[in-house]
Parts: C-alpha cells; structure tokens; sequence
C-alpha cells in the first residue's frame, strides 16, 4: 500500500503535529468523497452519459456535498484527538508501570532518595508550618490590621505603662476607637479539695471589644465592672470553664474563690485562639486605684484604630499628649527622649522572631536543597549508567522529548514518594514544635495544616522531582545516539557527566559551608552563655515561689507572721543552710525595674532606670554573693513607710560612681519628690536579673517587708532536690491554700533561660549535620565513580611504573578540588549571611575568624576521610587484572 | 429505478454499512453499490448518508479504515470492522430481527 506515498505518510499515528494532522484529515475526506464521485461518474459515462451529464448526476445522487464533508471530517478530527489523548495517558501509565518497575529494582536508591528528599520537604514544611502560624497568618482577632501596640518608647527599650500612664491616657481624647490595657497575675485558687496557681490576665473592661471576641456564655465586662468598689467579676476561659467548673452553664453567676476572696464568673469566653488570651484561666476585671506613686509599668496596652484612621495621624497624636503631660511625665519617667507610642499588635507580638524564623527556615532549606542535589547526583550516575538501554529506546523512534517524560516520571515517582514520606514527617514535627516549639516561635498552639501548608509541600515536591530529575534527564538525552549504543563505556560521556557531578557535590559544600558555621557560631555562642559568670550558687539553691490567698492575708501581722514562721520551719530541716526571701530570681526574673534620681542630680535630669529585688537580710548569703564593701541589709533597715536604706552591686557603684565609694550616697525612688532619702549602705557583687545574656546594669536590693507573692531560696549543704518534699510539707502544713509552685534548682532556672538559644543552636546544628552527612555521600559517591571509570587509565599508568602514592594523590587531589572550591564559596556565602543573624550571637562576632576557619577546616576534615575510601580502593586495583579483563 | 423507493428508517443506515463490510475490507463506492443492488433500490441510500455513516463508525471504532490502492489502482480509503464492528453488527441484526418479527405479528393479526 502506499504506492504514491510521497504525498502523505501512511497510518495517522507516526505524524508528529496536530497542523499536519488537520491538513491530512481534510484532504483525507477530500481525496476519498473524490474518489466516489469519478468513480461514479465513470460508471455513468459508461453506460451512454456525456462527462458533463454524468458530473452533474453524479453530485445530484450525493446529495448535500458540503455538509457530507463537514461531517466527516469533524468525525475524524475527533476521533484523532481521543486517540491522542488515549495514547498519552496510556504511555504515561506504561511508563509510571515502567518506572515503578525500575525503582525496584534499584531499592537502596530508591530509599534513599525518597528518606532525604522526604525528609527535606518534611522539615521544611513542619518549619514553615510554625513560620506561618508565628509570621504570615493574620491574628485570629477582628480586622487584626488595626489593632495597636502602645507603649513608652525609650530606645531601644520599650516599656509598658503604670497605672498612672494608663490612667491618664485614658482621660484624653484620642483617635483610638478603643483601648485596654491589661497584666498578669498568677492567684491561687482553691475549692475546698484542691489548691492550685492560676494563670490570670487582669484586663481592664475593654479588652475582649478591643479584641472583638463575645463570649460564648454570658456576658462580657461592662463599664460598671471595672468601676472600683463594684463587685469583682471574673470571665472564664473555655478550658477552665470545662475543667474546673464542670462546663455547665449554671456556673455563671457562681463565685470562685481566688487568693481567698470571691470572684462572680459573668460569662465564659470561646476556646482560645490568639496570643494574647492563650494559656491563661480566668480573666479578672481590672478595678482601677488612683496611684501613689509612678511606678511601677506593669501595664500592655492595646488599642484598635478606627477604620481607615491615619496610623501616623495616630502616632503623632501619642507624642503630642505625651508632651501635653510632660510635667508629670518628665518627673515620673527617667529620660527625656522617652514618648509614647505605637505599633501594629501583630509586629509587637511577634517581636524578634524574624531572625529566629529566617534562620531556621534557611537552615531546614538548604537542607532540603542539598538533598535534591544528592538525589540528582545519584539519578545522573544512575542515568549514565542507563545510558544504552535509553539509547536504545531512542534508536527504536522514542523522541528525545519521550525519553525526557519516561526519566521525569520516574522522578516524579520519587517526589511523590517523597511528599508522602514528608506529609507524615511534617505532622511529626508539627506535633513537636507545637509541644516545644514555644522557645523559638510564638504562637504556636496555633501550627495546623491549612491549605497553605498543602501548597507549600506540593510546591516543593514538584521542585523537588524537576531538580533532581531535569538535570540527569537533559544530561543523559543529550548525546548523540549513535555514540551511546557503539561505545560499551564512552569515556567522552564520561567527562561531562563527571563534571556536572563534580559541579554538584560542589554546589552541596557550598551550601552546607554555611549551615555549619552558623550552627558553629550558635554553639560558640551557647558555650559562651554557658561561661558567663552568673555571680551565684547555682548547685545547693533550691527555689520556689508562694503566693497567700489574699482575702484570708490581710492583716500585715499575719502575712509578717507567716514568713517569719515559714523560715523558721524551712530553717531546721534537715540539710538546709541557709533560708532566703525575694521578689525576683536570677537569672531572669528581676522583682521590678524602678527608676531613682540620685541626690544632686538637676530635677530636669533623666531619671535611671536599673532591677530592683526586694530581698530578706539571709539573700546574699543563701545565694552566695559576696559583700565588697559596707554592710549587707538588715531587720532594722525594713521600715514599712519610708525606703531608709538599699544595697547595691559594683555594676551599680560602678555606674553611678564610677570613682568613688557607693557607700553613703543616696537617691529618691520611683520620682518621689517629697520621700525622705534612700542611702545606700552596701555594695555586692553582681548576679544577672535581666538575662545570661544582658550586661550588668546595676541592681538595688531593698529590704522587703510584708506582700503575698515571694520567692523561698533554700541552701543546701546536700542535693537540693531532695528537700523539694519537706519545704513543700511544711508549706501545707502551714498553709494549705498557699500552693509552693515552680520548684526548681537555681541551676535549673539558669537551664531554663538557656532554653531558647539552647534549642535553636541544636535545631540548627542538626540540620547542618544532615547537611556534612549529605555532602560527604555525595563526594564519597563522585570519587568511587570516578575510580570505576578509571580502573583502566589508573592501572595503566601503574602499568607504566607509577606508584600507589600517585594513584592515592590523583584521586584524593581530584576530590578535594571540588570539595575546597565547594567550601571557599560556602564560607563567602556565609560571610555575607551572617551578620543578619548578629542579633542571635552572643559572645561572638557573626564573621568569627575561628568559627570560619575551623569550620572550613572541619568539612576538609570529613571530606578528606570520605576521599580516601575510593583511594584507597584505586591504590589496591590490581593492574594485570584489570587489564586483562578489558 | 423503481418506482416511489423507501425512505431509510433512522439508524438501520450503520446496520447496512456494518453488514455490507461483513464480508471483508471494501472501499466507500463499493459499499455503496452492494447497498444498491442487494435493495433492489428499494431503499433511497444517500452517499452523503453513507459517508457519514462510515466516518462515524470509524470514530466510534467500529470500523478501521486505511489507504489502499482501488481496482484501478487509485488510492481509496479502505474500511475493515473491528471485533467491536463484529460484535455490534451481531447485536443490531438480532434486535433488527426481534423488531420486524414483533411489527409482522402485529401486521398479521389484525
């Protein structure tokens, strides 16, 4: 058949372009209905028509010619599409069938790929996960955008305000629609079986509106509630309501006994969802007092902007009422640079996780980017390997484009592989981060899988199978057939192919390069936390912290009563040394921070603001600090009127009176104008109030006296843990309804505060690990190719007398080529990505020549080891047998 | 041609066209003129009709259809049933048959 073929090709399956098949499918029908109608018209010539005649019957007899054409060719056209579109999907399934079939074959590989891509996508995705809940996410308030932050700025410091702030803000005219401020206390709650701390937020009445949240049952705060001598109400949260009332509606209307008095529950709020309402019990309603004195600034304040309202008219206005009370302000606040003002809530509230959040969603990254190219490095030397069966395959009319497909299916296989192994991954890590992830991100109760997430993971999945696909794909398509089938082991080939390979395992170094020295300059910087000199006990302390029920304490004899015989009991427990009261705890819960103005100073002159820590005269015993000059506080210096007499610590002395003896020198406190004079009798030396990473700001250690709420510091001469059961006897027996809670070694609380960079330096040095381990496969896995395909070429030259030293120094040279230009680059990347991460270091510059270096040298290192296996196996290749098998 | 030929029932067009390649590849013309000769021209069978009938069993691939030299060796489109041809043509001829035998009944008893 297709004896005149040279018109058309013959069946429609081998024409490549649809233009090609619509023309042959039009001329097609045209060429066949022709064909009818001469056949016709010849037979009607032949029995007596003219030609003419004949043409004429002819297309009479048809009937409708053009609609005969139409038809038939919307018929074919059709009919090709359908087998086109038939024909595709059923290659596709010949080659996922295909595919599947050779990555089984291959399972080692297989696992591979898909464990470290899987792996990769799933950290990333867990990571972004807690990135978009902390970051991305809007707040789960109404028209989150126009909520504000205010507060007193005082660079680089940001201050909430006191009451008296408060108080006096409220009484101007703003542009804010609303506004509330609130604070946190932590009261003791107890129902007759049980005593336990809760976690409260004493909100003034607007803060729910500000937010928009309505409560679920009964009603929110009105005006009337916060009025001072209204009753004291109370709004529960969703789990408290469940867990501890029983999550019955007749609990609104009940009272609940909190520090010994009764709070009315009006209403029970929706499960929380925001930061700002997360984690806490109750909600108090905050009854405003008229303050004795400025300080001290315990107060957040939120606010919600109109609709539209212009954020610097906004911030503007906070100035100007700031200066408008500036005689009050300049003589309660420490500096004259300090205003009032604002931010977006959603930026407050985030604070300083950008830093965190970028670095680790870089980290986890280049992970998954390095683990692309092993798996590309993998599938190349699988691909080459392949080389004759594709060859093959291309010899018998597969399309370069075909083979593409067939080769990006079959990484399209790992991929998906890969994001199912990830999804369960990435649901792992968001267990984990929401369980521990609180040290670095915020928000994080609020990590869930959302459509965003499902975006994310296929979006990297589908990059995943193009950068580990496309490459060995293009690279193993990309020579000439001819060649391919005729050379056994094409050396040519070989070159280039070892040279993408080579650029790869590079490109892996150098981005795990940087990984590894900023999970070095973490753990420098960790370490150096670690060094820090705390200026305490930390080994024989025990701490805890009781607060009375309020209502039951009243009388100051009896809260005096109690301490004294706390201590007294505490005293004579067995092991115990030494027992110590405070309101704040190194290394990071200063009692307060309260301004001063030193005797001298101008009454225009910026006040100072430095911790104060109330403490009992045994303190500095108890936790080891040490008296440098004067006095230490005594029972004498506790005068319930007037501070008469303070400590102070050298970093204070130092500061104040950098050349003189701090002893005797004296101070009003807080802006008081008409208090008498404070003096200073002592000096001690310096403990961390602020943070291991802060530097000593000088601390006031005034003598405290009566309050509810103190902290219990107990000496050991043995291991503190062990007395943790009696303090806490002799705490009940004394008081049941005063819960002793957050038990915990002095060392302990210095464990918790490292917590954080702790955390985030592991985070981030295991990712770098994951990194090192990748790179070293894939230089380990380019140096054996690279001895395999010169098992010939090296037994030949030691053949020719050259010795084992040689070989081992070509291979070894030929890999730490590519693994040092892998690392010079790695650590200018680095040089230039880590000053963003200054704010994380401690201790340490972010270009540290030693962490460079000894990083640099560390991969080297690892590198070096990874080398010499395949060394190794070359220095020990028997040449006559090699040369034989050839 | 006789006189007063009937109009073709819908659909028993693809029947003939299924029958008449029963007995093996033949081109559109000689369908046509079996499909003449073996009514009688009893039948009104349009070209037109029936080169659309054959484009629309080949889209539903019933038929195949390939290029091949004519008797007088021009190239003609030339169309074989498939199985599913085979099987559809049995399928239609027995309804066909139930058909005529239920109207016949009818026809005869009245």
């Amino acid at each position: 058949m297709n004896s005149d073929g040279s018109r058309e090709p013959g069946g429609g399956n081998r024409k490549p372009f649809w233009y090609l098949r619509r023309r042959s499918v039009k001329s097609d029908v045209d060429e066949e209905l022709n064909l009818h109608l001469e056949m016709r018209i010849d037979e009607l010539a032949a029995s007596g028509m003219t030609r003419d005649e004949a043409r004429q019957e002819a297309i009479r007899q048809f009937g409708d010619l053009e609609a005969t054409r139409r038809y038939c060719r919307d018929q074919d056209e059709t009919r090709e599409k359908t087998m086109q579109r038939t024909l595709s999907i059923q290659d596709l399934g010949q080659d996922l069938r295909i595919g599947i079939r050779s990555l089984l074959r291959v399972p080692l590989l297989t696992l591979t790929i898909i464990a470290t891509v899987g792996v990769g996508i799933g950290a990333t995705a867990a990571i972004f996960s807690a990135v978009n809940a902390a970051m991305l996410r809007p707040l789960p308030y109404a028209h989150p955008d126009r909520l504000v932050r205010i507060y007193t700025d005082t660079p680089p410091f940001k201050f909430r305000f006191s009451i008296a702030d408060y108080l006096a803000f409220t009484e101007q005219q703003t542009r804010f629609e609303r506004h509330a401020t609130y604070t946190d206390r932590a009261v003791s709650f107890s129902n007759g079986e049980i005593a336990e701390l809760l976690r409260t937020r004493v909100v003034s009445w607007q803060f729910f509106s500000v937010l928009g949240i309505n409560p679920l049952l009964g009603r929110d705060f009105s005006e009337t509630d916060g009025r001072t001598g209204s009753p004291q109400v109370a709004l529960a949260s969703h789990a408290f309501f469940q867990q501890r009332l029983g999550g019955r509606a007749d609990a609104i209307g009940r009272p609940v006994r909190l520090d010994g008095a009764d709070f009315t529950i009006v209403g029970v709020m929706p499960p929380a969802a925001g930061p700002l309402e997360r984690r806490y019990d109750l909600f108090l309603i905050q009854q405003f007092t008229p303050p004795t004195r400025k300080g001290p600034f315990f107060y957040s304040v939120i606010a919600r902007l109109p609709d539209g309202a212009d954020r610097n008219l906004a911030a503007t206005e906070l100035r100007t009422i700031n200066r408008a009370l500036f005689p009050i302000w300049k003589s309660s606040y420490q500096d004259d640079k300090a205003t009032w003002s604002m931010e977006d809530l959603k930026t407050n509230l985030i604070g300083d996780v950008r830093a965190i959040s970028g670095l680790a969603l870089a980290a986890v990254a280049l992970v998954w980017l390095i683990a692309c190219a092993n798996a590309s490095n993998l599938l190349i030397a699988r691909v080459t390997s392949r080389r004759q069966e594709l060859a093959v395959r291309a010899a018998l009319g597969a399309t370069r484009g075909r083979v593409i497909r067939y080769l990006l299916v079959e990484s399209g296989l790992l991929a998906a592989g890969a994001a199912l192994l990830a999804v369960a991954i990435a649901s792992g890590g968001m267990q984990l981060l929401q369980t521990y992830g609180a040290t670095y991100f915020p928000r994080t109760g609020e990590i869930r899988f959302d459509a965003a997430m499902a975006w994310v993971m296929l979006a990297l999945a589908m990059s995943s199978a193009l950068l580990f696909g496309l490459v060995p794909a293009l690279n193993a398509t990309g020579g000439s057939v001819d060649e391919s089938l005729r050379s056994s082991r094409s050396s040519t080939a070989g070159v280039g192919v070892r040279r993408l390979r080579q650029v790869l395992v590079g490109a892996q170094f150098a981005i795990a390069t940087p990984l590894l020295i900023v999970a070095g300059l973490l753990l420098v910087s960790l370490n150096q936390l670690r060094q820090v000199d705390l200026g305490f006990e930390t080994e024989q302390v025990l701490t805890g912290s009781i607060r009375l029920p309020g209502a039951q304490y009243q009388d100051q004899a009896r809260i005096d009563a109690f301490w004294e015989e706390l201590k007294r009991r505490v005293a004579v427990l067995p092991g115990v040394s030494g027992v110590a009261y405070a309101d704040g705890l190194p290394p990071n819960q200063p009692g307060q921070h309260n301004n001063f103005a030193l005797e001298g100073s101008a009454p225009d002159e910026p006040q100072h603001v430095t911790p104060w820590v109330a403490t009992s005269p045994e303190y500095a015993a108890t936790l080891g600090l040490r008296l440098i000059e004067g006095r230490l506080l005594e029972e004498r210096d506790v005068d319930p009127d007037n501070l008469v007499a303070v400590v102070v610590d050298r970093a204070w002395a130092r500061r104040f009176y950098p050349n003189q003896s701090a002893v005797g020198k004296r101070f009003k406190s807080g802006g008081c104008t008409d208090c008498p004079f404070t003096t200073v009798v002592g000096v001690l030396s310096e403990v961390k109030y602020d943070g291991v990473d802060q530097p000593d700001q000088g601390t006031v250690y005034f003598p405290i006296s009566g309050g509810t709420f103190r902290f219990l510091i107990v000496r050991s001469s043995g291991d503190p843990l062990s007395l943790a059961p009696m303090v806490r006897q002799s705490v009940r027996e004394l008081e049941p309804a005063a819960p002793l809670s957050n038990l915990a070694t002095a060392a302990g609380l210095v464990d918790q505060s490292l917590l954080r960079p702790q955390s985030l330096s592991m985070l981030v040095a295991s990712f770098a690990g994951v990194a090192l381990l990748l790179s070293v496969i894939g230089i380990y896995g380019v140096m054996g190719y690279y001895v395999q395909q010169h098992m010939k070429e090296i037994s030949i030259r030691m053949a020719l007398g050259g010795s084992r030293g040689d070989v081992a120094k070509l291979v070894v040279g030929q890999g730490m080529v590519v693994v040092i230009g892998g690392v010079i680059v790695g650590t200018m990347l680095a040089f230039a990505a880590t000053r963003l991460m200054s704010s994380l270091l401690f201790g340490v510059g972010a270009t540290d020549p030693i962490a460079f270096t000894s990083v640099a040298a560390l991969m080297v290192m690892v590198a070096l080891l990874a080398v010499a296996v395949p060394a190794w196996r070359a220095m020990r290749l028997q040449p006559a047998a090699v040369l034989r098998n050839e | 041609m006789p006189k007063n030929p009937l109009p073709l029932l819908q659909g028993t067009l693809d029947l003939l066209v299924l029958r008449c390649l029963s007995g093996g590849t033949r081109h559109g013309y000689a369908i046509a003129s079996i499909v003449r000769e073996q009514t009688g021209g009893d039948l009104t069978v349009e070209d037109a009709a029936l080169y659309q009938a054959l484009h629309r069993l080949h889209r539903q691939h019933l038929v195949d259809a390939e290029w091949g030299p004519s008797e007088n060796n021009r190239r003609a489109r030339f169309y074989t049933l498939t199985p599913a041809g085979r099987t559809r043509l049995r399928e239609e001829t027995a309804n066909w048959r139930r058909y005529a035998r239920a109207v016949d009944a009818v026809l005869q008893g009245a």
